[in-house]
Order: C-alpha cells, then sequence, then structure tokens
C-alpha cells in the first residue's frame, strides 16, 4: 500500500517535470514547497472525504467541521487567527477612538490643538520631533513629528485595503480561469498556461515593479478623484493592488485546474453527469463547493505575500506617496535615522513581521487542518 | 531526451517573446515622449520630427518591436532619458558584475547552509532540533528581505557602538569579485540577508525530500542488508534527496535576483536593480525595461538549465 504510494506519486512527479507548464513556469517559492512537499497530497485528497475511511461512522461530522475541529486544536494557527482580527479591527476601528483621546496641547506653533489634529496620521508637530512613547504619543513621533500610531494605523488599512482587492481579483479570475481550464480542457487549458508560463519569468515582484515604475505617476493622477482611495497619496494603490493580483491569478488558477481535474475524475461528478445534471451545474454546485479548502489556503498564504509586496512597493517609492502612510513608507521614511532613532524603523517593521507571520502560520495551520496527512 | 530537448526550447522561445512584447508595449506606452524629454528647451518641430526617425519611432508598432528584438540580442537597449544619448547597457554594465556576484554568493550560501539544516531536521525529524530548525526557517521564509535588511543593519549598528568595532554597514566598492577583509566585512551581511530567504527554501525542501526518500524501500533494504547508518544516509538516501532540489533551482534564482531590489538600495550597493530604482525615480523607463528583460530572460534559462540537470539528474524523466 505504501509503495504503491510512493510509486504513483514518483510517476506523477515525473510527468509532472514532462508538462510544458510545470517546467517552463516555475511555480512560486509556496507552490514549489507545496507540490514537492506534503501539500501535493492536498491535490490528490481533498476530491475524498477528508476523513480516514476506518473513522466514518454514521452521522460523523462533516470533512469541513472536522477541518476546523482540527484547526481549533492548533495553538500556533488560532493566535494567528487572533492577530489577524486585530490587524483588521485595529486600523477600521482605532483611529475613530484614537482621535479623541489625549490632552490639549498647547503648540508652539499651532496654538492650542486637540488629539483630534495631532492623532491625524498627517498632522506634523514640528516641535515634537521624533519623540519616544508619552501619553500625548502613545507610540511616539517620526522626524516631521506625526505621530506614529496614527501613521501604523493608516498603513495597516492600507495593507488591508490592498490585500482585500488583491484577493477578490485572486480569487475571482483564478476560480473562473482555473475550473473552466480544468474541466473543459482545450484551448481555455492553453492559454492559461501559456500564460501562467509568462507571467512565471517575472519572478516575484518584478512584474510589478516594471509597471508602478512606468505608470505610477499615470495613476496618480488618473485615480486621485476616486473616493477614499484617491486622497492622500493613495491613488496609486490601485495601480499596486491591479500588478500584484496579474502576477498571483495564475497561480491560483493553477491550484483550482489541479483540482478540478482530480474532481473530475471522481464517482460522485460521473453520478451527477449520468443522471443528467448539466455542465454548468456540475460545477456551481459539485466542483466549486470542493474547490473550498484550497482556494482558502492558497489565498491566506498569497495575502501574506500580498502584504510583502505592498509594503515592499511602497519601501521602493513605488506605492503609496507622501503625505499617505503605508507600512513600505514608514520603514523608508525612517531608515535614513536608522543608527539615532532605531524606534521609528523597528515599529513598522516588527508590525509587518507580525502580520506577514500569521498569516503564514495560518496559512500552514488551515492546511494541515483540511490536509491532515500533509503533515509529516 | 532530443524530443523533450526540443519542446522545451520552443517553449523557451515563445516565453522570451512574450516577455520581451510585454516590456516592449508598457515602454510604447509610458507617459511622456522620450524625444520631447531628450530635446528638452530645445524643441524645434524639424529636429524632433528627424530624431523621431533616426530613433524608429515613427514606425508601426510592429517594426518598432521587430527592430527592439533585433536590438535585444546586440546587448542594445535603446537610449537612456535621464543621461542624454548614453546607451542603457553603457550605465548598466557597471551594476551586472555586482549584482552577479551578490547573487552568486547568495545562491551557494543558500545551498551550503540550507540543505544540511533540511538533512539534519529530516534525521532528527520531529525532535526539538527539527523543530527549532523549522520554526527558524519559517520565520526566515515569511519575512520580507528588506525588514531583514533593516534588523541586520540595527544589529551591526547595535554591536559598533556597543563594543566600540567599526564594522560598515555600507561601502560596498564597484570594483567585484575582491576579497580584502574590508571587503568581506562589507559583503558578508547582504550576502547573508539576500541567502536568507532562499536558505529557509532550500532548508524546508531538503527536510521533506530527506523525509520521502528515508521511507522508501530500498533504505530499509539497505539498511536490512546492514549496511552502515552512515552508508545509508550518505550513499542512498542523500543522493535521491538532492534530485528535487535541482529543479528549484530557477525559482530560487528567481527570488534571490529580486531580492537584490532591496538590498541592493538598503546597502547601497552599485548593482543594477539600484541603478533600476534611480531610473524610476528619474522616469528613465528604458533602463526599468531593459533590467526587467535581463532578469526575466535569466529566470528562463535558469529555468531551463535546471530543467536539463533534472533531466540528467533523474533518467526516469527521459522515459517519461
Amino acid at each position: 500500500m505504501d509503495t504503491k504510494d510512493q510509486e504513483s506519486r514518483v510517476s506523477s512527479q515525473a510527468q509532472e517535470s514532462m508538462l510544458p507548464d510545470s517546467t517552463m513556469a516555475p511555480l512560486s517559492v509556496e507552490e514549489m514547497i507545496e507540490a514537492n512537499g506534503p501539500a501535493e497530497a492536498i491535490e490528490l485528497e481533498t476530491g475524498l472525504p477528508a476523513v480516514a475511511p476506518g473513522a466514518k461512522q454514521q452521522k460523523s461530522p462533516t470533512p469541513l467541521q472536522d477541518s476546523l475541529r482540527r484547526l481549533r486544536k492548533d495553538k500556533r494557527a488560532m493566535a494567528s487567527l487572533v492577530v489577524i482580527i486585530l490587524f483588521v479591527l485595529i486600523p477600521i476601528i482605532g483611529p475613530l477612538i484614537y482621535t479623541h483621546i489625549g490632552p490639549l496641547y498647547n503648540s508652539p506653533l499651532n496654538g492650542l490643538i486637540g488629539p483630534a489634529k495631532y492623532h491625524s496620521p498627517f498632522w506634523q508637530e514640528l516641535t515634537s520631533q521624533d519623540q519616544l512613547f508619552s501619553s500625548q504619543y502613545w507610540l511616539g513621533t517620526d522626524s516631521l513629528g506625526r505621530d506614529l500610531l496614527a501613521r501604523l494605523m493608516a498603513g495597516m488599512l492600507v495593507s488591508i485595503f490592498v490585500a482585500l482587492l488583491v484577493e477578490i481579483v485572486d480569487i475571482v479570475l483564478g476560480v473562473t480561469v482555473g475550473v473552466l481550464a480544468g474541466y473543459y480542457g482545450g484551448w481555455i487549458d492553453q492559454v492559461l498556461a501559456r500564460f501562467t508560463d509568462i507571467m512565471f519569468a517575472f519572478p516575484g515582484l518584478l512584474f510589478a515593479i516594471l509597471l508602478t515604475g512606468i505608470f505610477g505617476e499615470s495613476a496618480d493622477t488618473a485615480f486621485q478623484h476616486i473616493p477614499l482611495v484617491g486622497a492622500n497619496g493613495n491613488a496609486r494603490l490601485i495601480l499596486v493592488s491591479i500588478a500584484l493580483a496579474f502576477a498571483a491569478w495564475p497561480l491560483m488558477a493553477r491550484f483550482v485546474r489541479g483540482q478540478t481535474l482530480q474532481l473530475k475524475e471522481q464517482q460522485f461528478i460521473e453520478a451527477a453527469r449520468t443522471s443528467g445534471t448539466n455542465d454548468f451545474k456540475i460545477i456551481l454546485r459539485h466542483i466549486i463547493p470542493n474547490l473550498f479548502s484550497i482556494v482558502v489556503v492558497a489565498a491566506t498564504l498569497d495575502i501574506s505575500a500580498t502584504v510583502i509586496g505592498e509594503a515592499g512597493l511602497s519601501y521602493l517609492g513605488l506605492g503609496v506617496q507622501s503625505p499617505g502612510s503605508s507600512i513600505g513608507v514608514m520603514i523608508a521614511d525612517a531608515s535614513g535615522s536608522l543608527a539615532v532613532h532605531p524606534w521609528e524603523v523597528l515599529l513598522p517593521s516588527i508590525v509587518l513581521a507580525i502580520i506577514v507571520l500569521a498569516f503564514s502560520f495560518l496559512g500552514d495551520g488551515l492546511r494541515d487542518a483540511f490536509d491532515p496527512r500533509s503533515k509529516d | 531526451m532530443v524530443q523533450f530537448l526540443v519542446k522545451r526550447f520552443i517553449g523557451l522561445i515563445f516565453v522570451i517573446v512574450a516577455v520581451t512584447f510585454i516590456t516592449f508595449v508598457l515602454g510604447l506606452n509610458a507617459p511622456g515622449d522620450p524625444i520631447k524629454t531628450m530635446l528638452g528647451q530645445h524643441f524645434n518641430l524639424a529636429t524632433y520630427l528627424s530624431l523621431r526617425h533616426t530613433y524608429g519611432l515613427d514606425l508601426p508598432w510592429y517594426q518598432q518591436y521587430g527592430n527592439y528584438l533585433a536590438n535585444l540580442f546586440r546587448f542594445q537597449f535603446g537610449y537612456s532619458y535621464q543621461f542624454q544619448n548614453e546607451p542603457v547597457w553603457d550605465l548598466l554594465k557597471n551594476g551586472v558584475p555586482v549584482s552577479t556576484e551578490l547573487a552568486f554568493w547568495a545562491l551557494i550560501l543558500e545551498v551550503l547552509i540550507g540543505v544540511p539544516i533540511g538533512i539534519i531536521s529530516a534525521l532528527k525529524s520531529n525532535s526539538w532540533i527539527d523543530t527549532t530548525n523549522m520554526g527558524v526557517m519559517l520565520i526566515l521564509f515569511a519575512l520580507p528581505s528588506f525588514i531583514l535588511a533593516v534588523f541586520a543593519q540595527l544589529i551591526i549598528v547595535w554591536f559598533d557602538t556597543s563594543t566600540g568595532n567599526t564594522w560598515p554597514v555600507q561601502g560596498w566598492s564597484n570594483t567585484p569579485w575582491t576579497y580584502s577583509l574590508s571587503d568581506i566585512q562589507v559583503k558578508l551581511v547582504p550576502i547573508l540577508v539576500v541567502a536568507a530567504v532562499g536558505t529557509a527554501f532550500f532548508a524546508r525542501l531538503a527536510r521533506t525530500s530527506m523525509l520521502e526518500v528515508l521511507r522508501q524501500d530500498f533504505v530499509r533494504t539497505a539498511r536490512a542488508k546492514g549496511l552502515r547508518e552512515r552508508a545509508v544516509i550518505y550513499r542512498h538516501a542523500f543522493r535521491n534527496a538532492m534530485i528535487p532540489l535541482v529543479t528549484v533551482f530557477g525559482i530560487t534564482l528567481g527570488t534571490t535576483v529580486v531580492g537584490l531590489f532591496f538590498i541592493e538600495n538598503i546597502f547601497n550597493i552599485p548593482g543594477i536593480a539600484q541603478q533600476t530604482i534611480s531610473s524610476i525615480e528619474a522616469r528613465d523607463y528604458p533602463v526599468i525595461q531593459a533590467t526587467t528583460v535581463l532578469i526575466a530572460v535569466g529566470v528562463v534559462l535558469g529555468n531551463l538549465l535546471s530543467d536539463i540537470l533534472y533531466s540528467v539528474a533523474d533518467p526516469r524523466i527521459k522515459a517519461a
């Protein structure tokens, strides 16, 4: 039994590398680990009920309940989930509260001002530059006297916005194209394979650097009138999101395609087809629900990459523009005075590290929860 | 084997044409008029039109693309907007060896550090050594390189101020492949930072691959016939575990090279990535185009190389 499993895996790996799309187009780092490692089993497994045959009893929990139970036991993943919830809540609720907390301050330059002003991410209080923690500035100020906590929350909001936009495009495009390519094969499959070949030639952020490097300033003017996003140097985020999503969705499409290919051969699909269900219903009712686990895992890991991508581009000056705030911009702003005011660099770096690790840990945890066999 | 190579080669050409086409189209639609920028204050219509003609910008796009492609093969990437009439290649050619050196040592370290860590983890799987190793590797793998670079710089600064040492934070010289003591001091940290992600990648992959191989029947057979454990591991398991690692060479090359964009910037290293970033600030699109094409083509070639190596390392591929 064991040997057979190994053999089929080796031969499937061998075939896999003969396929033009898998050899020519390297998977991203994350995917490659999965493809060669534990998560390869996901593709083989998730089509089937994820419970071991022996454990299958009447009224046993559904595979999803089973996975969630496993996830709840994973302390690291649950801690990450808490961090992620905070990451979403703090920048949304935080500023509403923070701008009302704080003493009135008699500024030598601006007269008497309240927290609504000096707790704004853009307010420059030039007499209180580079401060450390105080009751007025909870996390200190930067070199222009702007409140670090306020800027941090504004930056986290930017991360959330970009992650959300990228994931929507990623999931919609990736699932649609992936399912069509896997289910129907033919030209859609060919086009997807060729397209992924091309996109994988641009490793990591390279495509986004190219796109934002050339069209960044046009995007600033083109998107500046969009409400909410357009103001405060954030207009370029739309372009950043498009660039990141464009580079991300082929990977999702390939995951989905692989999973759809497996599902298509399953007996319950065959049964549905024999009983006269049309393709559209099969895809909608039987295939897409079964893609849930793979899409969730891929999207979670991809959010981590997206947050890094946005911060990286902003760090390079290709994302959020001054006076806007982003974690990357904060790091870039403060890196000049690294030796003198290390805290201003450390704070956004640590926050970014925590967010990124939380999503990576949760992604890992979800993968193990959906497919317990993937854990060595 | 021949069939395999031909197939891969056709794929290679397709991807290269597509990648150059994408960068060409983006460059063609870049905001601003290169000739106008070049002329600046000396603008007059006659010179403008004649220069447009000289640079072939009045041709239809497909002819322009043909010229662009033909020039690429001769390492002519057009002319810089920023430094008038200076060929892009002249701007980049000093940076290429610097970046190559950085990426080269990073790739070497990734394998030399990552693989042994992965193997040790696999041999001691589920022990505290394994857990610690993989925990550290996961963190290195997940953290973006610019964060690691910032942390590394903070550590250097802290080290200098607390011990009175003068370990340099930056100062990478223009002359590549030189290794005096001060050069090594300057180069060590950036190389380690660039290598971090790839090291974690190789470590995780080596562990998985080794665990997979250790479960195989031939390992059991080798043990059953009384081979010493060391021989089983190094002569039988290790070699087979290394095969999948060959395939990821292209990917690590890609991630390593993209890491340069941040590391060269942070450590002030005069490579092509830093040149590209300063070109972005100056809206010097031909330079951005050129580096993108260079990197993309390099990554594609790296993948081809790793595929060929894979088919050499694992003969089953040829049969398939």
